[in-house]
C-alpha cells in the first residue's frame, strides 16, 4: 500500500469518526420531548396520597407532588433533597432543620413556602386522621412540626430515628399545598392535584387514563425531558401483557409483576425490550380476623400458620420467584434477616409438610370436630384468585373448607378495613420504606396500618418500638432478630408472612435515565428519565 | 329395535344429540368414579401438557384438567336443569294462568315479560350476579329471572290458542271452575310446548352460566365451571393451550348435543312449533 493511499484512508476513517462519534454521544445526551406510556392495574378512585394505600393511587400522583425528601433518581439507594435544600440534624438526633428551596411555584402559580409543609404534615401527623402509608410510617417517630420561618421548617422527633429521613423521602408523604387543602378539604378530585412536581395533573378518565403534561415552571430547569406520561387503566394480567405485546406500554416497573410464562411471551413478542426479574420489596401476606370466629381462637390461627405450604404458594402462584417464609428477606434486609437455615426449620416452614399438617388437623379437630367452614376473601387483582385457589386447597387438609368471595380491589381495601373478613388469603405488601422496621410496623403491630387481623401483642409492640428507637446497627440487628424470632415462635399470629415477591418486569430500549426504586413506590416521578430516537 | 332404528331413521340427528346427552348426564353423575382426581385438588407441577397421567394435562395451580372437566359437567348439567325446571315451569305457570285470566292480568304481566325481555340477557344477568354475589347457586337464581319472561310469553301464546278450543268452551260450559279448567285442561295441553321449552333452554342456561363464568361474573373460580376453566386459560394461551383446548370441546359438544336432542323432541311432539321456540 502506497503512502498517499494509507493517508487517504486515514483521512477518511478520521472524517466518518468527526460524524459517527458525536451522533453516538448525543445518544447517551437526554433529549427532550415524547410521552412515556405506563399503566396501574386499577383505577385508583380516590387521589389523595396522604390518605390512601393502593399503589394505584401513588403511580396517579408521584410525579405530580414533591417531598421534602426523595430517593435520588440516579442512584435509588441515596436520599436527597427535593423541596428541602439541605438539612441539619441536632447532636441529639431529635432535630431536623430543613431548609427549602426559594422560589418554588405549585402548578396554579402560587409561591410555595413552609406554611404548606407545615400544612402536610399537621395533616398526616394528626392523630385523627387515617394516613396509612406516610402517617402510619413516621407517627410513631414524629413528636411534631415547626414553621421557623417562610423557608424552614423543623421536624421534632420523639427519639432519635434511624428510619427517619427514608420515611420522609417515601414517594408517600408528598407535600400539599396549604390553600389546596383548605379550600377542597382532601386531595381525593382532579382539581386538588396541584403539586410542585415535574409533570402537571392533566386528566383523569376513570377506568381508562390518567396524564401528566410536563411542568414548564419546574424547580429543576432543564427538567423534566418529557412531555408528559401517560398511564392507561388496564385490569387484569392478559390485559396487561397484551398491552405490553402490543407495544401499549414502555414501562413494566411496578407490582404485579409479570409471571415468568408472561416474560417469556413477552420476550417471543418484542425485540425492543429489556426484560429483568428483580424483587420489589413487596411481602405476600395472609390475614386472620382474631375478633371474629373462628380465628379468635389461637389454636386455629396456630393450625392455618401450620397448614400453610409456603413454599408450595411460592412456586406455583409466584412461578419460584419469591422468597418463602421469612418475615424479613435476606437479600433485601441484609443482616437484619434472619438467616433463612433457621427460619426454614420453624413450624409452618418445615419440609417435609406431613408434621405440621397432622398437628394442623389435631388442632382443628379439638374444636371442631369433622372441620369448620369458612369465607376466604381475596381482591380480584393480579394473580390473588389463583392464589385463594391454592390457599384453600391446601387448608382443606386439615379441615378448614374454605369458599371463596372475590372483591373488587378497591371494595375489598374497604372491607379489610372494617374487619368485614374472616380470612384473607392474600394481600401483598409493599414496603413504604426500606428500612426492617417496615413490616413489623405495617403488618404486626397494634397501631399498624396493614393490621388487617387486628391482633395486638404488647411484645411484639415493644419490641417493635425498642428495635426503632436503637441507634446501634448490633444491637438494632439483635432487636429484629429477637423480634423475629418470637414471632415465629407464638405461631398463632394473624398476620401469616408467606414469602417475599419477585418478578419479572420489562423496559423499552429507549427509555433512558430510568432506575427501579428500593420500594415499588419510589422512583416513579420520571423526572430525568427520556425516550431515546 | 325395531322402534330405536326407526326413530334413527326418522331423526338421525336427534338420535346424535340424544346419545351426547346421555354422555354428558353419564359423565356428571358418574363424576366421583370417572374423575381422576378431586376438582379442587392442586398437588401436581403446574402447566404440564398432556401425558398418560395426565390426559389433558394440569392447570395453571397443578390441577388435573381431566378430572375438572368430568366434574365440570356435573356442575354444568345441575346449574342446567335445576335453573331451566325452576325459570320454565314458573315461567309456563305464570303465562297460562294469565292468558286464561286475560283483561288486566293479562296485560299487566306481559307489561312485566316486555320490560325483562327488552334488557339484553348478559347485562341483566351480569347486574343480578353483582347485586346476589358469586355463587353456583346464585348463577340458578339469576338464571330463573332470565328463563321466566321467556317461557311465560311463549306458553302464554300456546295457551291462547288453547283458550279458544271447542273443547274449552265446553268446560266452561259444563260449570267447571277456572282452576279446575285451567289444571286440567289447560296445562296439560301446553306440556309440549313445556317439554320443549325445557329441552331447548338447557343448552342455552349452560352457554350463560360458561359465560358468566369467563367474565369473572358467575361460578366461584375455585369450581370447576367450563366458562371459568377458559378464563385461566387464557392467561396461558400459548405456554398451555390444552387449558382452554379441552373445556371449549366440553362446552361445544354439550351444547351442540342438547341442541340437537331439543330439536328433536321439538320436531316430535309438536312439529308446529318448529321455528318458534327455544
Amino acid at each position: 500500500m502506497t503512502i498517499s493511499k494509507t493517508l487517504r484512508i486515514l483521512a477518511g476513517l478520521a472524517l466518518v469518526t468527526a460524524f459517527v462519534v458525536p451522533a453516538a454521544q448525543a445518544q447517551d445526551k437526554p433529549r427532550s420531548g415524547g410521552i412515556l406510556t405506563w399503566f396501574d392495574y386499577g383505577d385508583p378512585g380516590r387521589l389523595d396520597v396522604h390518605a390512601e394505600s393502593p399503589l394505584v393511587v401513588q403511580q396517579a400522583t408521584a410525579g405530580v407532588f414533591s417531598g421534602l425528601l426523595h430517593y435520588d433518581p440516579a442512584d435509588p439507594s441515596k436520599v436527597v433533597g427535593d423541596l428541602a435544600e439541605r438539612w441539619t440534624i441536632s447532636p441529639d438526633g431529635k432535630t431536623y432543620t430543613f431548609h427549602l428551596r426559594k422560589g418554588v411555584k405549585w402548578h396554579d402559580g402560587e409561591p410555595f413556602s413552609a406554611a404548606d409543609v407545615k400544612a402536610s404534615f399537621d395533616r398526616i401527623l394528626n392523630p385523627e386522621f387515617q394516613s396509612p402509608k406516610c402517617g402510619a410510617s413516621l407517627k410513631p417517630m414524629v413528636a411534631g412540626v415547626e414553621m421557623l420561618d417562610a423557608n424552614t421548617v423543623q421536624f421534632k422527633l420523639k427519639f432519635p430515628a434511624a428510619p427517619f429521613l427514608p420515611s420522609l423521602a417515601s414517594a408517600w408523604c408528598r407535600v400539599a399545598a396549604k390553600h389546596i387543602l383548605a379550600k377542597y378539604g382532601d386531595l381525593n378530585q382532579s382539581e386538588a392535584q396541584i403539586g410542585t412536581g415535574p409533570f402537571k395533573f392533566k386528566k383523569y378518565e376513570r377506568g381508562s387514563v390518567i396524564e401528566w403534561e410536563k411542568n414548564p415552571n419546574y424547580f429543576i430547569p432543564g427538567l423534566p425531558y418529557l412531555d408528559g406520561v401517560k398511564q392507561f387503566i388496564l385490569v387484569g394480567g392478559p390485559t396487561q401483557v397484551a398491552a405490553a405485546k402490543a407495544g401499549k406500554i414502555m414501562l413494566w416497573d411496578a407490582w404485579p409483576p409479570m409471571r415468568k410464562t408472561q416474560a417469556d411471551e413477552l420476550a417471543r413478542a418484542r425485540q425492543d425490550v429489556d426484560i429483568y426479574q428483580a424483587s420489589i420489596n413487596t411481602i405476600f401476606l395472609l390475614y386472620l380476623n382474631s375478633k371474629k370466629p373462628p380465628f379468635d381462637n389461637p389454636d386455629l390461627r396456630r393450625a392455618v400458620n401450620l397448614a400453610i405450604d409456603r413454599q408450595e404458594l411460592v412456586a406455583k402462584a409466584l412461578e419460584g420467584a419469591g422468597v418463602p417464609c421469612g418475615i424479613l428477606d435476606p437479600k433485601l434486609s441484609g443482616e437484619f434477616a434472619l438467616p433463612l437455615e433457621e427460619v426454614n426449620r420453624v413450624p409452618g416452614c418445615r419440609q417435609p409438610k406431613d408434621q405440621d399438617i397432622a398437628e394442623a388437623k389435631k388442632l382443628v379437630e379439638k374444636h371442631h370436630p369433622g372441620g369448620v367452614d369458612i369465607e376466604v376473601a381475596v381482591r380480584s387483582v393480579g394473580n390473588y384468585v389463583d392464589r385463594a385457589q391454592l390457599v384453600i386447597a391446601q387448608l382443606r387438609k386439615v379441615g378448614i373448607r374454605g369458599t371463596l368471595k372475590t372483591h373488587e380491589s378497591a371494595a375489598g381495601y374497604a372491607a379489610w378495613g372494617k374487619g368485614d373478613f374472616t380470612l384473607i388469603a392474600t394481600q401483598d405488601r409493599a414496603m413504604d420504606v426500606n428500612d426492617p422496621s417496615g413490616v413489623f410496623h405495617i403488618a404486626y403491630t397494634t397501631e399498624g396500618g396493614s393490621n388487617y387481623g387486628r391482633m395486638s401483642d404488647p411484645k411484639v409492640d415493644e419490641l417493635a418500638e425498642r428495635a426503632l428507637k436503637e441507634s446501634n446497627k448490633d444491637k438494632r440487628r439483635q432487636a429484629y432478630w429477637e423480634l423475629q424470632r418470637y414471632i415465629l415462635s407464638r405461631g398463632d399470629t394473624a398476620t401469616v408472612a408467606v414469602g417475599w415477591v419477585e418478578g419479572w418486569f420489562f423496559k423499552d430500549k429507549k427509555l433512558q435515565g430510568y432506575k427501579p426504586g428500593l420500594t415499588t413506590y419510589d422512583n416513579n416521578t420520571f423526572m430525568k428519565v427520556w425516550l431515546s430516537q | 329395535m325395531r322402534k330405536a332404528l326407526t326413530m334413527l331413521r326418522r331423526q338421525p340427528l336427534g338420535v346424535a344429540g340424544g346419545v351426547i346427552v346421555l354422555v354428558l348426564i353419564a359423565v356428571a353423575v358418574l363424576a366421583p368414579r370417572l374423575a381422576p382426581h378431586g376438582p379442587k385438588e392442586a398437588g401436581f407441577a403446574p402447566y404440564l401438557a398432556p401425558s398418560a397421567e395426565f390426559p389433558m394435562g394440569t392447570d395453571q395451580l397443578g390441577r388435573d384438567v381431566l378430572s375438572r372437566v368430568i366434574w365440570g359437567a356435573r356442575l354444568s348439567l345441575y346449574v342446567g336443569l335445576v335453573s331451566v325446571l325452576f325459570g320454565i315451569t314458573a315461567g309456563s305457570l305464570w303465562g297460562a294462568v294469565t292468558a286464561y285470566l286475560g283483561g288486566a292480568a293479562d296485560i299487566g304481566s306481559q307489561r312485566v315479560v316486555d320490560s325483562v325481555m327488552a334488557l339484553p340477557p348478559i347485562i341483566l344477568a351480569l347486574a343480578l350476579m353483582a347485586a346476589l354475589g358469586q355463587s353456583v347457586d346464585n348463577v340458578i337464581i339469576a338464571l330463573v329471572i332470565l328463563l321466566t319472561p321467556t317461557a311465560a310469553r311463549t306458553v302464554r301464546s300456546i295457551a291462547l290458542g288453547i283458550i279458544a278450543s271447542p273443547y274449552m268452551e265446553s268446560a266452561r260450559a259444563v260449570g267447571a271452575s277456572n282452576w279446575r279448567i285451567i289444571a286440567r285442561h289447560l296445562i296439560p295441553n301446553c306440556m309440549a310446548g313445556y317439554i320443549v321449552l325445557v329441552t331447548t333452554n338447557v343448552s342455552y342456561a349452560i352457554v350463560v352460566e360458561a359465560s358468566l363464568s369467563f367474565i369473572g361474573a358467575g361460578a366461584p373460580p375455585d369450581e370447576p365451571s367450563w366458562g371459568g376453566m377458559l378464563t385461566a386459560g387464557i392467561q396461558a394461551i400459548e405456554t398451555a393451550p390444552w387449558m382452554i383446548f379441552f373445556p371449549g370441546v366440553a362446552i361445544s359438544l354439550a351444547v351442540f348435543g342438547l341442541n340437537l336432542f331439543g330439536d328433536s323432541i321439538r320436531d316430535v311432539s309438536d312439529p308446529r312449533l318448529r321455528g318458534g321456540l327455544g
